[in-house]
């Protein structure tokens, strides 16, 4: 059958372990029914179908399936992600301060160009929090990397984290595109298909 | 793979198009998350045996886990026709598909022997 979506993204998450990566990525439901053979194996990926500006995007979440407990997370990992997540958790400063490890570990072994967004999971824990919003705003801005506090648990942020990454990768896509077709070269020149009606928080400022 | 063939399960009849494809969308039975459009899959008939969906029985301990034998799936040659899917970890050669919202299964099956086979099993599935 012929294609029936815009564009496909590979997106991982990475973080410590036991920051909640896996229930942040791989449920956009709290409400999951692991039988014991399913979280005996356990999930390797996903596939979700979201739309946005009226394109339809195929994403392919990976996690890293406890590999970073060995710190093993390395170039075969990373190859051909468009989007990364990094992840800590509210509750625990050091999954926190090592997500600078994990941004260096991003800018060893993952292609340069690709998309971070930092996640401060948890937040439904207010009252175990040992690491302030402001502390990862900060860290974010450091970085110019987007921000969002989710909660896994209490479905908080976590399809906007998705879209909001999916948003930057297709925005980075777009953008590469009309900079690469010099005009006159015949192929056909994307040109200012969105300033659509449904842009309320679409950011791109440009094409 | 018998593409002309009736489908064994009950009332699935309806479900296969002409073309024999599906007639309808492909939906977790718990939550309704949407596995398949309408027309996306093929009717396949296999003997497939999936461990069985309900909680807490079964397992990997036993040498004969809960489970069913099905005759009836749906087919795609491509795992980004899905809308919705998970992929299990390995288990020995296959993978097993779940939902990817609630992530109850498994509704399906796949082998890494054969990169262009997916199976959804109709009866783990609801349609709509």
């Amino acid at each position: 059958m012929a294609k029936t979506y815009d564009y496909l993204f590979k997106l991982l998450l990475i973080g410590d372990s036991g920051v909640g990566k896996t229930c942040l990525l791989f449920r956009f439901s709290e409400d999951a029914f692991n039988t014991t053979f399913i979280s005996t194996i356990g999930i390797d990926f996903k596939i979700r179908t979201i739309e946005l500006d009226g394109k339809k995007i195929k994403l392919q979440i990976w996690d890293t399936a406890g590999q970073e407990r060995f710190r093993t997370i390395t170039t075969a990992y990373y190859r051909g992600a468009m989007g990364i997540m990094l992840v800590y958790d509210i509750t625990n400063e050091k999954s926190f301060d090592n997500i600078k490890n994990w941004i260096r570990n991003i800018e060893e072994h993952a292609s340069s160009d690709v998309e971070r967004m930092i996640l401060g999971n948890k937040c439904d824990m207010n009252e175990k929090r040992q690491v302030s919003k402001e502390k990862g705003e900060k860290l974010a801005i450091d970085y110019g990397i987007k921000f969002l506090e989710t909660s896994a648990k209490s479905s908080i942020n976590v399809e906007e984290a998705f879209f909001t990454l999916a948003r930057d990768i297709m925005t980075k896509l777009n953008r590469k595109m009309n900079d690469n077709s010099s005009p006159g070269a015949g192929g056909p020149v994307k040109i200012t298909e969105n300033r659509s009606k449904k842009s309320s928080f679409f950011r791109c400022t440009l094409l | 793979m018998e593409p002309a063939a009736a489908p064994r399960s009950p009332g699935a009849g309806d479900l296969v198009c002409a073309r024999g494809r599906n007639r309808k969308a492909v939906l977790c039975q718990r939550c309704g998350s949407r596995v398949l459009l309408p027309g996306a899959a093929t009717f396949a008939r296999r003997e497939l045996f999936l461990p069985s969906m309900k909680k807490k029985t079964a397992l990997l301990a036993s040498n004969s886990p809960d489970g069913d034998m099905l005759q009836d799936h749906w087919l795609v040659d491509d795992m980004f026709s899905f809308e919705n899917i998970g992929f299990t970890k390995d288990v020995g050669n296959v993978k097993f598909l779940i939902c990817a919202d609630c992530e109850i299964g498994p509704i399906g099956w796949h082998c890494l022997d054969d990169k262009k086979s997916f199976y959804i099993a109709l009866d783990r599935v609801s349609h709509e």
